[in-house]
This record gives structure tokens, C-alpha cells and sequence, in this order.
């Protein structure tokens, strides 16, 4: 990545007011309004440019609405999408302003150009201003059944932007059953596509208040549907590829033969040149194959060819968010990324968040095979220039030292590491050392031995400094002049700014106390008067339980103090497990990028200083989503959260609070703007069925399968000839099971 | 969901915005953004949690663009739109910079009006797209002083959306139909101080540019598919012919385009080698680098640059070398600019590091990059068999390149 430098980066800079050109420009285009003199509309053009830049530098110019609006009747295209830019931006704060702009609009939606048709429909939609909706309801069911799948398209969506600015006006013009015929029957898949998008989205927020559209949403996941959407999946564009595989990623199938099939079907989508799809296309394999072990294994091994490509692939950003899918699931099964670690080696030049990811990926799949090469390496970046690289590396190298392979080496590169003399690598390194003996006590007399030449006065970091002392104390019997070095970091307690410091050296001088008494006498003397004189509440306690606890009986003393310690095996890990597969349940979203669930940071608590309108309930589609529908085989991560599903409760509320909101502003428009719904849905019959050979063919295809059941591979709809692509999948499902049985495995648990 | 998307210039500034839902964002998403980035540097992520929303950031030429969403989305929807926006912006406006947006942002509204309703991603295509909107180039502004028609916008819609081919201008034509096949390669490697390869990688792409007439049906094969470990296609390949006889059988886009590409793993050899050589004593340094050939490709290699950063520790450093020519930057960047290796001597450099006073040794070590370039050949040893053509009237021109250069090729010391 490459942002811009540092010395370029300034702070936004102010905004000019520009109040007299504004007022320049109305009286300007007032007079302009009228005219029909040749020419006119190159200088309304330049106009226009200068009103939409002012716009977008940020200066209010909604004072020339009136006369935007007067010189919108032009035949000029440009002029009009320049207008209508304007007039979304604006209409919602000058909702009686708006009204002026409705007729132009509805006038073009009736254009004969589908273009203009399309564009003016949009913009009619995106006013977004309550009291006309009633305008909206008419040229919208004329969109839907228009001619020209362009306007069809933009008409689908604008049924969405409908149903958010009046939810009862949508509802009660039947649009949600004309989106879903269209859905089944249009022949562009486009369309197609932008009928599930808005259909998702509105029944998955009418779901709370209506039986039938929760039962239509789950309806969205049945056999039929999902094998129709599938036969197709090549024909739709790749944005509307990853919608419908985000589909099919909920879809539970009745069998193993289908989740082959299904997978068969798609297992060229693994190598589309865009990473959206391919990452849809693993969470799709990755959920299907939940339930069947050995295959959810062949499945990583299948996807982490596609997975590393994309990560050398693409741009930075894309690398980082592969990688960050990649990293989710190396954690999850290190054992089968295991003789992949090369590819996580850190390139120099890459920035540190992705170096961070790789390392922990290199420290997950660290085993006996890998592990010399994998410390090796990591010593290579402990001694470069960068250096919050170098502490993350020693760092990671304690980390494998834990996970028990190959200690020995590595406590010897651990030691080498305080050889190095410098300040930040031995920092780190100390306290890697004091984990360590706490797990491998047997270690001590070698760490011991360099630990004791380090001088206490190069250590300055606390945390390092407190290892230290901890070690002082804790093998005081072992290191020859523990007692003096502890004494003249007691002398220096004053200097001392850490609490945790102050409080291991009260802990270490009792230690050492019991282990060399007359050594180390005065010093304990000087340490108890010193904490009992802390300002640290801490600190003070603690001086003040030692001294109370010697003055009661030494041996106690000694038992409380000095215990005999069993080695820690287990450190405990800082992330649940159960997070962890709710995390891997949300694959291919951001949960998986901030490593985090995303009931964690999408709640509206997290929501901080920027003001905000009550239509976020409204928007949390995709969110919910993918909440909504549980497949069965996700038994294992559903039923550990119970946080969860109070805060998802949450959610619904506010939703429905939104909703209902919106629906008390909506008004009731006339009759005579709509035709009645069963008009416009049999219209609607007669003019798809009209539209192209694609229709009965298509249809056809969906009776075929709820007849046919299981098969995956039914007719393709018939399309020119030299050009279709195939949507038969490649192998005949026998093979492909074959195939897949082939894969290696690396490791079976 | 996308629910805003803005234009930053290289100063913060907002050029563009393009409100895409109900929920308006506000622009004061940008002054944090702003703030967060400087506080940042080089450090800053793709994918950042502001207070109020998730922010989806690629910058491009100095232009930052920032998408806003407040639901949870696939993160590489968001990032691969950006980037999409942004190569289709550089293709039709020539290049990216500040100017140019400004200059024609009515276009750029324009696009982004067709690429993106309602948060939801509609059509990339740059075919598509040219076909609704036109390019602002020289020769449609001639015609609309010439014809007096400045609409910039195409009076038909797209054929290519009804059919099969949704990647493909509807019928072109050409005087002179020709396709260029180049094989493009980058090699990353990692080579330790004594000489041994510790990884060694290929990235590859087969780039097209086709200028042929009508529908053509394309079949281009490879001498040895085998040695490919991972490839991506573009969506015109048809993935049976592939999966049955590793043969790319397709009909291409019009233009330029990158038709597949592949990563070749385990490689044995490296055409360069680089030897350092770093010996400090008493507080100053000795540092000296040979560079020459390896595994001679059988192709000249030229634009041979060396570049490494002097530790932090370092206080002046004095270089030279015997051919090309060597600058220290301010921030201790070194470069060390070879071109080509002359027949009669090896280039080396050397010199002497000072160190700050007080460091008798030096503890952190340089990691040294490399960079070349070698025209003619594919190191992957990848190599295009025939490329068959059907569907065409006249026998076009077919020409084919290839060039492996250097991507992340460190040594270290």
C-alpha cells in the first residue's frame, strides 16, 4: 500500500462560504430558465457544473433549488443527470421544494430513451421524501413491467428505496410479490439479481411483524430457488455471483450426493479472477462440509492454493483482507497449513499489521518438522532494522518455545538473543525467559547463568525489569550475587516509577530472604520500610502484609512466600474457542478482519459521537442475515452463546421500532395513482411471458426441479449456441467424488 | 452494503461524494478519517472501525478512496469495488490525479451511477460501461464541436447486456485485426546472507490485447501447463477444456485485459545473486556488495537496481561503487542504480558506515532489494504453444512477449 506521505497529510482544509457566488449563480440561471436560444444549454452545462461543484467542495447551494429545477426541461441527457444529482441531494431538506421536481421526473419516466426512463426513475426514488411516495407507486409498477431490463433493474432497486421511505405504501402495493415473479421469471440476470438483494432485505425486516414474510424469506432458502439461482450462477454478474453465494452458504442440503453436486457445480468459481467470489465460493464449501469431517479437511486443503494466489495477487488491500480469511483458518487447523510455513515468511517491505498476521500463522503451524526453520527465520527478523518487527518476532519464538517442540534449540537462540545487546531484544526477551522457566523449570541453571550477567541497569522497560527480579528472586540460591544486586535496586527505590516493578522487588527480596538470610537482611529491612512509605496502594499492602506476616511466624512466612511450585503447563489463551467459531461462522465478513464476532462491534453501544438517524435499525441487513438462519450442522457454535442472542433480541426490537416509525409517517395515497395489484400482477404475466424465448425456458428449468429432486445438472436454458458457457458442471458427480477422495490430507485428528 | 463512498485528494480534501442510501454519512467521517491517517503513517489498514462506521480505504495515485458501511459486509466486496472504481476511473480518464477527477467529475458521477444502486454493486465491466458512458477523450470532444452534439452520454444502452458475452462490445470491427499475448512475470525471492534460497516464487499473469473483429473463439495452449501450481481466470475462460486438457479456450474482451494468472512455486534457481559483506570494528563499518550473474537466462537482464535501508544506528555513511551510481536519500534510503552488468568487471560498492557515537558494533542488519528486469523470457520456464483463432474472416496478426521482472527479491546481510 502506499498512502500518501506524511509531510503531505494535512488537516482538511477549511471550506470557502462562498455566499455571493451562490447568489450570482441564481440570478444566472434565472435567466437562463426561459430562453430557448440556441446554445442555451452549453452555457446552462457550465452553470450546472460550477452549482454541482460548489455541492461537492461542500458549500450550501440549496438556496437555487427553485432555479435548478425551472432549467431542468432539456433534452440535453447530461444537463438532466447533473440535475438530478442535484435534486437527490437536496429534495430531502426542502421536502415542498421537491414537489416542483416530481413532474419533470414523472414526465421522464415516460421518456422514450430507456435510458432517461431508467435515470429518471432512480432519481425519482432517491428524493427519498415521505410525502411523495404516492408518486412513486405508479411509475414504479410501470418500471417493473417496462420493456428494457435497464429500467427493470433500476426499478427493482427502487422498490427497496421505497419500501425505506414508507414500508406500508410497499407492502400494500404488493411490490414484494411482483419482485419475487420477476426474481423467478426475467430473463436478465441482473435483474434477477437485484430482485434478491431487495427481497432479502425487505423480508427480512418485515419478518418480525408478518408470518408470510418470514415464511418468504425462508422460502429464499429452498431447494428449488437455490438450485435455480446455481444452474445460473454463471450468467450472473460477479457482484450478483457473491449475493447468491452468500445464499447458498445457508443453504442445507438434504444429502451428501447434493453438497458434492453443489460443490462440483462451483468448484470453478474457486479460480474467478474476483477475490469476492472466490472467498463467497469457500465459506459455501466451508459450510457445506461441516458435518462431514475428512471432506471438511480435503476442503482447506482444496481452497489453500486459491487463498495463497489471491493473497500474492491482488493489491495490498485485498492481500490484507485474504490474509486475514487465511490467518482465520490456519488458526483454526494449524496441522494442515503445517508445510505451507514458507508462505508466511515476512517480505521486508510489507507493513507491519500484515507481518503480524503472518507471524502468529508462522507460530500456529510451528510442529517438530518445521520448527528449526521456522526459529530460524524469525531470529532473521529479531535482527533487522525494524523494530517493533524484532520485538514481535522474539515474541512469536517464545510462543513456539511454549508449544514444546524443539526447546533446547530454541532456549539457545533465546540466549543468543541477550548476547545481542540491545535494549528492546533483551527486554523481550527476559520476559519470554521467565515464561519459560516457569514451564520449563529443568532450564534454569542455563538461563540462569546468562540472565545473571545482564546488568540490572540496561534493563528499563518495566515489564522486562520485572522478569528480572522475578528471576533474582526466584533462583536467588543459584545466582551468586542476587542478594546485592536486589539490594541496590532497593536503594534506587525512589527512581523506581512502576508499581508492578516496586511490587515483584518487595516479592523477590522475601524470596531471597528465606534462601540467604544474612545477605539479604538489610536489604529486606530497607524494601518493607520503603513499601510501608509507598504512596501505591498496592504496593503499600503488600509491604505491610510481609512485615505483619514475618512478625507472626517466619516458617508461615516461608510457606506463603516460597511454596514449592508445580510447572505451568497450559498458559491460558487470551481467545475462547466458542469466539473463535463464531468467528469462523462469519467467514467472509468483517468479523474475520478485526477478529472479532460481529455481535462484538455491530451493536449500538459501539456507536459513539456522530449524530444519527433512526434508520440504522433499518439498514443492518446484512447482519441479520446472516443470523437469521441456523442450518442444523451449526449445532456446535449456536448453543454456547447465550450473550448472543439477548443482544440479537436487541436487535429485532429496534428494528421493529424503526419500522414501525416509518410506517406511521407514511400517507395513504390516492387511487387513481395505482392500479390495482391484481391488475399489475397479470399484466405483469402477460408481458414477461412476452418478453423473450429465455421465460418458459427458465420457468420451465424450476419445474423440472421440483420435479426432478436431487439431480444438479438439469437442462441449461437454451442461449445462442457458440457462446454459452456451460452451466453443466464439469465433472459427472461420480468422478468428482472420486476426485475429491484423492485429495490429500495431511493429517487426519 | 455501501452506504457512501468518497473521493480524497492527496491533502484530505473531499473531491467527490456519492451518497448511495437513505442513511445519509456525514462528512465530518472524512475529517476523521483524515486525522486517523496522518496518526497512522504507513501503518494504516485497509479496513478501519471508525466511531460511527466501517471504513473501506484503498488509496491510488495519492487519491484516497473511502467507502462507509455500517452493516456487516463481505470486506472483499468493498475492497475489490474500490479498486475496480479505480481502474475503471484511470482507464477513462487517462490517469489518475487530483486535476483530472476535478476536471471531469460529472463523469466520474456518471460512472459511479451505473456501477454501484443502492449500495449494492451492479456492473464493472469496462465494456459496459464504455457503452453507456462515454470516454472523455480527444476524439468525442472534436466530434461534438464538429457535429454540435456535446452529450457525451450514448443514445443506445448496452446490446452486450442481453447476451451471453457480457464482457464483449457488441461487434467491433477493425481494418486490422491482431492479438498480443505477453506472459508477465514477477519473481519474489528470499536469499540469506551465505547464498541459500529460502523461498522462491513466481507470480504470473498472460496479458491480452485484442483487437479482432466480430465474435472470435480463441484457444491458447501452453508447452508445459503441468509446472503451473494455482491459477485465476478471467471470467471469459471456459473452465471444462481447461480442467480436461489445460487448454484456455475463450472469447476474448476488446482491449487490453489479463486473461489468467498463476503462481509457480519452488523454484530452484535465481538469475542474480548479490553478495554482502558487512565487517564493523571500533565504531565504524565496512560495508561492501558484489552483484552479478547466476544463472545466466540466456536474455540480457537490464534495470538492475540495488535498494536497502541504513540502520537507524547509523550516523554517515560514505559509498561508492565501480559502475552505475549510488545516493543516500535523507531518510537513509540507499540506492544503488546498476542498469546493466558490463561484460568486463563485476559491480560492486563499498564504503564505510560511521556509527553514532558510543555503538561499537553494528547489531541490526540491512535487508538488501533487488530489482531487474529481463525481457524475452518467462523464468518460470512457462512457454505458449499455439494460439488458434476461429470465428475470423481474415488471418489476423498474433504476436507474442514476455518479461520476468523482479517483485520482492531480498537478500539479507
Amino acid at each position: 500500500m502506499a498512502p500518501p506521505g506524511q509531510a503531505q497529510r494535512s488537516p482538511s482544509p477549511s471550506q470557502p462560504s462562498g455566499k455571493g457566488e451562490v447568489s450570482d449563480l441564481k440570478a444566472q440561471l434565472r435567466q437562463l430558465a426561459g430562453s430557448r436560444a440556441p446554445g442555451v444549454d452549453d452555457s446552462k452545462r457550465d452553470l450546472f457544473k460550477k452549482v454541482i461543484s460548489y455541492m461537492t467542495v461542500g458549500i450550501d447551494v440549496s438556496s437555487v433549488f427553485g432555479e435548478m429545477v425551472m432549467c431542468s426541461a432539456t433534452s440535453d441527457i447530461v444537463l438532466k443527470k447533473m440535475c438530478y444529482l442535484y435534486v437527490g441531494n437536496y429534495a430531502k431538506g426542502n421536502p415542498d421544494l421537491a414537489l416542483l421536481t416530481i413532474n419533470f421526473l414523472q414526465r421522464d419516466c415516460k421518456d422514450e430513451d430507456p435510458m432517461i426512463r431508467g435515470l429518471a426513475l432512480r432519481s425519482l426514488c432517491s428524493l427519498r421524501v415521505a410525502n411523495l411516495v404516492e408518486y412513486l407507486v405508479g411509475p414504479l409498477g410501470s418500471g417493473l413491467r417496462d420493456g428494457n431490463s435497464y429500467v427493470r433493474t433500476v426499478a427493482v432497486i427502487g422498490i427497496l428505496k421505497l419500501y425505506h421511505i414508507s414500508a406500508v405504501t410497499c407492502i400494500d402495493a404488493d411490490f414484494p410479490a411482483m419482485l419475487k415473479r420477476l426474481m423467478l421469471n426475467d430473463p436478465d440476470t441482473q435483474v434477477i439479481a437485484n430482485c434478491l438483494a431487495a427481497l432479502q432485505e425487505i423480508w427480512t425486516l418485515e419478518a418480525s411483524n408478518s408470518e408470510e414474510a418470514s415464511r418468504e424469506r425462508e422460502a429464499l432458502l429452498s431447494k428449488p430457488l437455490i438450485y435455480y439461482f446455481l444452474n445460473r450462477i454463471k450468467e450472473f454478474s460477479e457482484w450478483a455471483q457473491s449475493l447468491v453465494l452468500e445464499l447458498v452458504a445457508k443453504y442445507v442440503p438434504s444429502d451428501n450426493n447434493e453438497i458434492f453436486d453443489i460443490m462440483n457445480l462451483l468448484e470453478d468459481r474457486l479460480q474467478h479472477a474476483n477475490g469476492a467470489v472466490v472467498l463467497a465460493t469457500i465459506k459455501v464449501f466451508l459450510q457445506l462440509t461441516l458435518s462431514m469431517n475428512d471432506v471438511h479437511q480435503q476442503v482447506y486443503e482444496r481452497i489453500k492454493a486459491p487463498l495463497l494466489t489471491l493473497v500474492s495477487s491482488g493489491s495490498p488491500e485485498q492481500s490484507y483482507a485474504v490474509l486475514s480469511h487465511l490467518h482465520l483458518l490456519v488458526m483454526r487447523a494449524p496441522i494442515l497449513f503445517s508445510s505451507d510455513y514458507k508462505h508466511f515468511y515476512c517480505q521486508y517491505n510489507e507493513p507491519f499489521y500484515v507481518k503480524k498476521l503472518k507471524l502468529e500463522m508462522l507460530t500456529a503451524v510451528a510442529n517438530e518438522s518445521n520448527t528449526y526453520e521456522i526459529v530460524t527465520e524469525l531470529c532473521e527478523y529479531a535482527a533487522n532494522v525494524d523494530i517493533p518487527m524484532a520485538r514481535e518476532s522474539i515474541r512469536a519464538v517464545g510462543k513456539i518455545a511454549l508449544q514444546q517442540y524443539d526447546v533446547n534449540a530454541i532456549v539457545d537462540r533465546l540466549l543468543q538473543f541477550l548476547e545481542m545487546e540491545k535494549d528492546y531484544v533483551t527486554a523481550e526477551t527476559l520476559v519470554l525467559v521467565k515464561d519459560l522457566l516457569r514451564k520449563y523449570p529443568q532450564w534454569s541453571q542455563d538461563c540462569i547463568a546468562v540472565v545473571g550477567n545482564i546488568s540490572s541497569k540496561n534493563v528499563q522497560e518495566p515489564k522486562a525489569k520485572a522478569a528480572l527480579i522475578w528471576m533474582l528472586g526466584e533462583y536467588s540460591q543459584d545466582m551468586h550475587d542476587a542478594p546485592y544486586i536486589l539490594e541496590s535496586l532497593i536503594e534506587n527505590w525512589e527512581d523506581e516509577h512502576s508499581s508492578e516493578v516496586r511490587l515483584h522487588l518487595l516479592t523477590a527480596v522475601m524470596k531471597c530472604f528465606f534462601k540467604r538470610p544474612p545477605e539479604t537482611q538489610k536489604a529486606l529491612g530497607d524494601a518493607l520500610a520503603a513499601g510501608l512509605a509507598d504512596f501505591h496502594q498496592d504496593v503499600h499492602d503488600r509491604a505491610l502484609f510481609y512485615y505483619r506476616l514475618l512478625q507472626y511466624n517466619v516458617t508461615v512466612a516461608e510457606r506463603v512466600v516460597n511454596p514449592p511450585k508445580q510447572a505451568v503447563s497450559v498458559f491460558a489463551d487470551t481467545q475462547s474457542s466458542e469466539i473463535k467459531d463464531r468467528i469462523f461462522d462469519e467467514f467472509n465478513s468483517l468479523s474475520v478482519v478485526y477478529q472479532k464476532p460481529s455481535y462484538m462491534f455491530t451493536d449500538k453501544e459501539h456507536r459513539g459521537p456522530f449524530e444519527f438517524s433512526d434508520e440504522l435499525g433499518n439498514l443492518s441487513i446484512g447482519a441479520d442475515a446472516a443470523d437469521t438462519v441456523v442450518p442444523a450442522h451449526q449445532v456446535d457454535a449456536n448453543d454456547k452463546d447465550l450473550l448472543l442472542s439477548t443482544s440479537e433480541t436487541e436487535k429485532e426490537d429496534g428494528r421493529a421500532l424503526s419500522s414501525n416509525g416509518s410506517a406511521y409517517s407514511a400517507p395513504l395515497y390516492d387511487a387513481p395513482a395505482s392500479v390495482p395489484a391484481s391488475q399489475i400482477q397479470s399484466d405483469l404475466v402477460n408481458l414477461t411471458s412476452g418478453l423473450s424465448g429465455h421465460v418458459p425456458a427458465a420457468s420451465l428449468a424450476i419445474d423440472d426441479l421440483l420435479g426432478l429432486g436431487l439431480s444438479v445438472t438439469p437442462a441449461p436454458a437454451p442461449s445462442p449456441p457458440s457462446l454459452s458457457l456451460n452451466p453443466k458442471a464439469v465433472l459427472d458427480p461420480g468422478t468428482f467424488q472420486q476426485k475429491w477422495r484423492q485429495l490429500p490430507i495431511s493429517l487426519t485428528q | 452494503m455501501l452506504q457512501c463512498i468518497f473521493l480524497l485528494s492527496d491533502s484530505g480534501e473531499v473531491m467527490l461524494e456519492k451518497q448511495l442510501t437513505g442513511h445519509r454519512v456525514d462528512r465530518s467521517i472524512c475529517a476523521w478519517y483524515w486525522d486517523h491517517a496522518i496518526s497512522q503513517g504507513d501503518q494504516l489498514q485497509p479496513v478501519i472501525a471508525s466511531p460511527t462506521h466501517y471504513l473501506f480505504q484503498i488509496v491510488r495515485e495519492g487519491i484516497t478512496f473511502l467507502a462507509c458501511s455500517q452493516v456487516e459486509m463481505p470486506p472483499l466486496m468493498g475492497i475489490e469495488f474500490l479498486c475496480r472504481v479505480a481502474d475503471v476511473l484511470a482507464d477513462y480518464l487517462g490517469g489518475l490525479n487530483e486535476d483530472v477527477i476535478k476536471d471531469n467529475f460529472v463523469i466520474v458521477y456518471e460512472l459511479m451511477d451505473e456501477m454501484i444502486d443502492n449500495g449494492f454493486p451492479l456492473t464493472t465491466e469496462p465494456n459496459i460501461l464504455r457503452e453507456m458512458i462515454a470516454a472523455p477523450n480527444i476524439v468525442s470532444k472534436m466530434l461534438s464541436v464538429v457535429t454540435g452534439n456535446s452529450s457525451n452520454v450514448n443514445e443506445t444502452l448496452p446490446a452486450a447486456t442481453a447476451l451471453c458475452v457480457p464482457w464483449r462490445t457488441s461487434d467491433p470491427k477493425y481494418a486490422n485485426n491482431e492479438v498480443y499475448v505477453d506472459l508477465v512475470e514477477e519473481m519474489d525471492a528470499v536469499i540469506n546472507r551465505d547464498g541459500t534460497l529460502v523461498k522462491c516464487e513466481i507470480y504470473g499473469e498472460v496479458q491480452v490485447n485484442s483487437h479482432l473483429s466480430g465474435l472470435p473463439d480463441l484457444t491458447l495452449s501452453f508447452a508445459n501447463p503441468s509446472i503451473l501450481d494455482d491459477m485465476r481466470f478471467h471470467p471469459c475462460v471456459r473452465y471444462r477444456p481447461w480442467e480436461s486438457h489445460q487448454i484456455l479456450s475463450f472469447v476474448p474482451p476488446d482491449g487490453q485485459f489479463r486473461l489468467m494468472s498463476y503462481r509457480v512455486r519452488k523454484l530452484k534457481s535465481i538469475p542474480l545473486y548479490l553478495k554482502p559483506q558487512l565487517t564493523s570494528d571500533a565504531g565504524t563499518c565496512r560495508l561492501s556488495l558484489l552483484v552479478g550473474m547466476r544463472n545466466d537466462p540466456g536474455k540480457t537482464v537490464d534495470s538492475i537496481d540495488v535498494q536497502f535501508q541504513l540502520p537507524p544506528c547509523v550516523s554517515t555513511a560514505d559509498l561508492s561503487s565501480n559502475c552505475g551510481t549510488v545516493n543516500i536519500l535523507s531518510n537513509k534510503t540507499c540506492s544503488w542504480s546498476i542498469g546493466r552488468i558490463p561484460k568486463d568487471k563485476t559491480p560492486s560498492l563499498s564504503g564505510t558506515l560511521v556509527l553514532e557515537p558510543g555503538l561499537q558494533r553494528l547489531h541490526v542488519f540491512p535487508t538488501f532489494q533487488l530489482g531487474f528486469r529481463i525481457m524475452g523470457i518467462a523464468l518460470s520456464g512457462l512457454q505458449i504453444d499455439k494460439l488458434d483463432l476461429k470465428n475470423l474472416p481474415h488471418r489476423p496478426y498474433k504476436g507474442f512477449r514476455a518479461l520476468t521482472r523482479a517483485g520482492h527479491y531480498e537478500v539479507r546481510a
